[in-house]
């Protein structure tokens, strides 16, 4: 800039010229505003870090909250997977759906394996009712059910123990027994007559005839004495298998 | 009106850390418990002793229905368990044998001699079993 008094080049900041020794005035203004901005600033630095001061805490705190929270629910995924692996460990039980299976099960039937047929079904979730693979089984399958429960109840009570110091179940066994029984010819008397196909038909018969071979075989009967024994209540039947296998 | 917040976080931070230490013990004890567990009642160990108990008293009725229920959570014998599963089909076999032939269904005579008789040589040890079984049922009732 210039000065206004003898015209020689002086800096903005210079109060007095230094050729002519006159006053500057906008040297005067310059630095009163130089004051003002620097007070502005100070102030300013001032709020800032104060502000700064109240809540740095805060964010950080935050943080740390979400974090624990986020590593606790990490750790309860983890339990309740742990659960889950150690209750699957020994379950073989696959899920088979389809044609195949269901003609894996009618092979069984054609062999005349009906426990295996039950079990087959069973194993893959084929027995209830609910199965649509096996509608067309329906009837075999619960004349099926009711034979399978018989024979068990049978097996155990043929080959139980017959040591002294063993456990007696055979009163429970026979009990068990004798409602099953009932239940094979409840079922089997409502699904006879439902079954349209020829040859399930004749499964469920060759159920009947097998069942009634097995009385035949372990209880001592000949055919009239099982149709007898058919006849008796459930109590009756109980004490007359008591009686045989008791050897009373 | 900030402090108040901090304290509140404070709290919630503490909160937070005991569950966490919770959550680490519940999941370190579930571990720890399992793995006791496993220890102490091997499935299998813990089947073949009942198993043979069983077999000590002859009670072949019962194999053959604890059998049953195995079978249906796992088809096949699982591993060291094979023997139970082999014996319980060969008592199976064996009642059932009785049947077909008071059935006089020829075709079920010869398959299940058949199949009592490949059961019989898988037996191995527990041969012996395939005796008391064909004597009881033979002698029944």
């Amino acid at each position: 800039m210039v000065c206004k008094k003898c015209k020689h080049e002086i800096g903005p900041e210079e109060l007095k010229c230094p050729y002519c020794g006159a006053e500057n005035p906008f040297a005067k203004r310059h630095a009163k505003n130089m004051r003002k901005f620097n007070a502005d600033f100070t102030q300013t630095e001032r709020k800032v870090t104060n502000a700064a001061e109240k809540t740095g805490g805060l964010a950080k705190r935050a943080a740390i909250l979400v974090f624990v929270i986020v590593a606790c629910f990490v750790l309860v995924i983890i339990d309740s997977f742990a659960y889950v692996n150690f209750g699957n460990d020994n379950s073989q039980k696959t899920s088979k759906n389809g044609k195949a299976s269901v003609a894996e099960a009618e092979a069984l039937l054609e062999q005349g394996e009906y426990i295996e047929f039950v079990e087959y079904l069973n194993v893959y979730s084929m027995m209830s009712s609910s199965s649509k693979e096996t509608e067309h089984l329906k009837h075999v399958k619960y004349v099926a059910g009711e034979y399978y429960d018989c024979i068990r109840e049978m097996e155990s009570m043929i080959l139980r123990s017959t040591d002294p110091d063993y456990f007696d179940w055979l009163d429970g066994d026979i009990s068990n027994f004798c409602m099953d029984l009932e239940d094979f010819y409840d079922v089997i008397e409502a699904q006879r007559d439902g079954e349209d196909n020829e040859e399930y038909k004749a499964y469920i018969e060759d159920m009947d005839n097998e069942l009634k071979a097995a009385m035949k075989t372990y209880f001592s009967m000949d055919d009239a004495a099982v149709e007898e024994f058919l006849s008796l209540s459930r109590n009756q039947k109980g004490v007359k298998i008591e009686e045989v296998l008791r050897h009373e | 009106m900030n402090k108040k917040v901090k304290v509140l976080l404070d709290i919630l931070i503490v909160i937070a850390c005991i569950a966490f230490v919770l959550c680490l013990m519940v999941v370190f004890e579930s571990y720890k418990n399992e793995i006791d567990r496993k220890k102490k009642e091997d499935p299998v160990k813990q089947t073949m002793s009942v198993f043979e108990y069983r077999l000590k008293y002859k009670a072949y009725g019962e194999i053959l229905d604890s059998y049953y229920t195995d079978k249906m959570k796992s088809p096949k014998a699982p591993e060291g368990m094979e023997d139970y599963y082999k014996v319980a089909e060969y008592a199976h076999n064996s009642f059932m044998s009785r049947v077909y032939a008071q059935k006089g269904d020829d075709k079920m005579i010869k398959s299940n001699a058949a199949k009592l008789k490949e059961q019989r040589e898988q037996l191995g040890s527990y041969q012996y079993t395939a005796d008391e079984i064909d004597d009881i049922i033979k002698n029944a009732p």
